[in-house]
């Protein structure tokens, strides 16, 4: 009993780290745009098949592979992701910032479409799944008898270190400063000067690295990943980030950790759980928006004007 | 430093501004008054290029603001004090002046002493630096907005009803406070619906009446003519 108890709390863990990340990008996005951003799991989503890509183009071009190199490969992912949300934000994103709700649900949402078509029709053999490696292998320490793999510590630490960077980044630099003030009243902020297309850039490059970080962990995880992984990894990290309350960042990662318990308690005490977890999951997002629409710790949803 | 030429705008379909003309010359502290929903703050907006004009020219510090953006005019000069403060509720006080003095001075080196400054002036603040701004008191507000406009030494103060919702003895202080600006040397634009207090420490003065300038002149003059008081009061 012992034994199962401590190897699922290994498994919450770990999920919940990777939810929690998934869940910061599009409680960062909302916070600043007022935008959400439902493309954001398929951003993050493209992350590992850059990362295989460009592992390949390691091994092809200067003939280099093995761990150093599959940590290059996916620290290009990350760059490229965040490039990538940039551009997305710029040429698509931005310009509903301003625009009624429903058509920026309908935007990102196509554009989700449109990212994962892509990715299966431009990646060789895009329709198959591919196998991913794990970032780290091997048992790290053993706990009541159960091994907690290098895996899960190295998610959990780079959970907390991105965390924690990211909240000096928004508390302690300037840059940081102006992506609070934009967030919180955007006509304001420029007339303190506030360049708002600076603060998207900026808000969408860490937003998007953040993802495609989750990314690469989700699909480590799984050992697989499809062109299609986007979806899920989507409507999970935006269900944490809603329970959570949207905008608020110590709230994406409880979300992500409800979420994740959530699941794992329904894969262990529910028969054939495993396929109705996401029944449980949806059923709490429902729960929450009913109860406590903006979240856990949220503020109080308020009518723009 | 601030001229606004025949200027229009409009709500969707419903104008607001008409023909609208207004100077402030280098020095001069004008106030704009007018009764509710006469388009002070419309005009304030259309100042600050958040509110564009259909018609009309308006120049702000010599730039024409139909090519310049709102987040351009802190780094010419220009503070701002917009309707209802408008702090930045969840950010500290002293976050809510780093952000007025960086955007004037264009991030210089003497946010400190510039604090300091702002701190002998308003007394109040001191204590609640590093308080969220929203948590503060209305007058407290009040205070923070007019230093977050001040703090980088602004040439022109635009200011939209600062004083609204203080208690006397506080808007004593603050007019105080904006004549003593004024006399060293700041160009200043003060909307106000309280025309006694804003016309006697100004020195030219405009009655705004549903989009339309109905009465100038010097502020003496204003304060003592049965029209302009008949127009609003
Ligand atoms: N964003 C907006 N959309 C539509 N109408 C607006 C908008 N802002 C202001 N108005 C209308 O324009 C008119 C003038 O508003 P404005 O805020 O300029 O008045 P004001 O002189 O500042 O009044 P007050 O003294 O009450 O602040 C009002 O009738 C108002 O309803
Ligand atoms: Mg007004």
């Amino acid at each position: 009993m012992a034994e199962l108890f401590v190897q699922q709390l290994v498994n919450w863990v770990t999920l919940g780290c990777i939810y929690a990340l998934l869940a910061i990008g599009f409680s960062l996005i909302f916070g600043v745009l007022n935008v959400i951003h439902f493309s954001h799991g398929d951003v993050a989503m493209t992350s590992p098949f850059i990362a295989l890509a460009a592992a390949q183009a390691l091994a092809i071009a200067i003939g280099v592979s093995g761990p150093v190199w599959l940590t290059v490969a996916t620290c290009i992912a990350v760059f490229a992701v965040g490039l990538i949300g940039v551009i997305l934000d710029k040429v698509v994103i931005r310009r509903f910032r301003d625009a009624p709700a429903m058509m920026a649900l309908v935007a990102t949402v196509a554009l989700g479409i449109v990212i994962r078509e892509l990715i299966r029709h431009l990646y060789p053999q895009g329709s198959n799944p591919h196998a991913f490696p794990r970032l780290a292998s091997g048992v790290a320490l053993e706990i009541a008898g159960v091994q907690v793999g290098w895996f899960t510590l190295l998610v959990v630490s780079l959970t907390l270190v991105l965390v924690v960077l990211l909240f000096a980044f928004l508390r302690l630099t300037p840059l940081g400063l102006r992506i609070r003030a934009a967030s919180e009243d955007r006509i304001v902020a420029r007339m303190m000067g506030i360049r708002d297309t600076r603060v998207f850039r900026a808000t969408f490059f860490v937003a998007s690295a953040i993802g495609a970080i989750a990314g690469l962990l989700f699909a480590s995880y799984a050992g697989v990943t499809r062109f299609d992984f986007g979806v899920m990894a989507g409507l999970l990290g935006f269900s944490a980030a809603v329970i959570g309350g949207l905008g608020s960042m110590p709230g994406a990662i409880l979300g992500g950790l409800i979420i994740a318990g959530i699941e794992v308690l329904a894969q262990t005490f529910v028969p054939d759980g495993a396929s109705y977890r996401l029944v449980f999951v949806f059923l709490l997002v429902i729960g929450v928006l009913l109860f406590r629409p903006e979240g856990l710790l949220g503020r109080p949803v308020m009518v723009k004007v | 430093m601030l001229e606004l030429r025949e200027v229009d705008t409009a709500y969707g379909p419903v104008p607001m501004l008409r023909g609208l003309s207004i100077k402030v010359q280098p020095g001069e502290l004008v106030c704009l008054l007018g009764p509710n929903g006469a388009g002070k703050t419309t005009t304030f907006m259309t100042v600050c290029g958040v509110v564009r004009a259909l018609r009309g020219k308006v120049d702000v510090m010599g730039r024409d603001m139909a090519s310049l953006g709102t987040e351009n005019l802190a780094a010419l000069g220009v503070g701002l004090v917009p309707e209802g403060r408008r702090l930045f509720p969840s950010l500290t006080v002293q976050e809510n002046l780093r952000l007025g003095y960086d955007a004037v001075s264009g991030r210089g080196p003497d946010f400190q002493p510039q604090l300091d400054k702002m701190c002998d002036l308003f007394p109040r603040i001191r204590e609640r630096l590093r308080q969220a701004a929203g948590t503060l008191s209305g007058g407290e507000q009040a205070m923070v907005a007019l230093a977050r406009a001040l703090i980088g030494e602004p040439k022109l103060v635009i200011m939209d009803e600062p004083s609204l919702g203080l208690s006397p003895k506080l808007i004593d202080e603050y007019f105080e406070i904006t004549s003593e600006v004024h006399r060293r040397g700041t160009t200043i634009l003060l909307i106000e619906q309280n025309a006694e207090m804003g016309l006697g420490i100004a020195d030219r003065g405009y009655v705004l009446v549903k989009g339309r300038v109905a009465q100038e002149g010097p502020a003496r003059e204003l304060l003592s003519s049965k029209a302009a008081k008949s127009l609003y009061l």
